[in-house]
């Protein structure tokens, strides 16, 4: 499957996942494009959909934490955010994605 | 001039935006990919990362001897300004 092929079938598997979850995607396409891309291609090389932000190991289980979408992982940090880390879902009311930060896990009160 | 050192992920949005923030403000620094490194060097990024006290997600930003993580522009200005 071409990396367009897999960026279109990766965003139909995720919408309905990440709705159940309170999350939609960002409304910037240009990001949302982008992310997805990295998505297919890591998907292409791994086998596995990583997240495009966060550093793989060698402990499976640690890395299952970042298959996207990663959010029941990470809940309160990305509900805190309104966002997951990679900015490729945001929380439902989010307008606005750009003006929502990233905050370091260890921060999140 | 403070030294800025960031450590990123080829794949990472959020990276790409801190890099061209501090292009943007000519503020030199060094860049380190960390998915483009050698595995004892990704050991050696690992463990500065979380004797920082964060964990492996992207951009990582140190200035001089503070350090953040994520792309957030008033964290870095305000560590660039030192308050």
């Amino acid at each position: 499957m071409s990396v367009e092929g897999r960026k279109k079938a990766l965003r139909e598997l995720f919408a309905p996942t990440v709705d159940r979850l309170g999350y939609k995607f960002t409304p910037n396409d240009e990001d949302a494009d982008f992310l997805l891309e990295q998505l297919a291609n890591i998907e292409a090389e791994t086998g596995v959909p990583y997240c495009p932000c966060q550093a793989r190991s060698k402990d499976r289980a640690a890395d299952m934490r970042m298959v996207c979408p990663c959010i029941p992982f990470h809940r309160k940090h990305y509900d805190a955010m309104r966002r997951c880390w990679c900015g490729l879902f945001v929380h439902k009311d989010v307008t606005d994605p750009d003006s929502l930060r990233q905050i370091p896990e260890g921060r999140v009160k | 001039m403070k030294k800025v050192t960031i450590y990123a992920l080829s794949t990472c949005l959020w990276c790409r935006k801190t890099k061209k923030y501090f292009e943007e403000k000519k503020i030199p620094f060094e860049a380190v990919d960390y998915d483009k490194q050698d595995e004892e060097k990704q050991k050696a990024m690992t463990a500065e990362m979380k004797a920082a006290g964060f964990n492996c997600s992207f951009p990582f930003v140190r200035i001089d001897g503070e350090c953040t993580q994520g792309f957030d522009p008033a964290e870095f200005d305000r560590m660039l300004d030192g308050k």
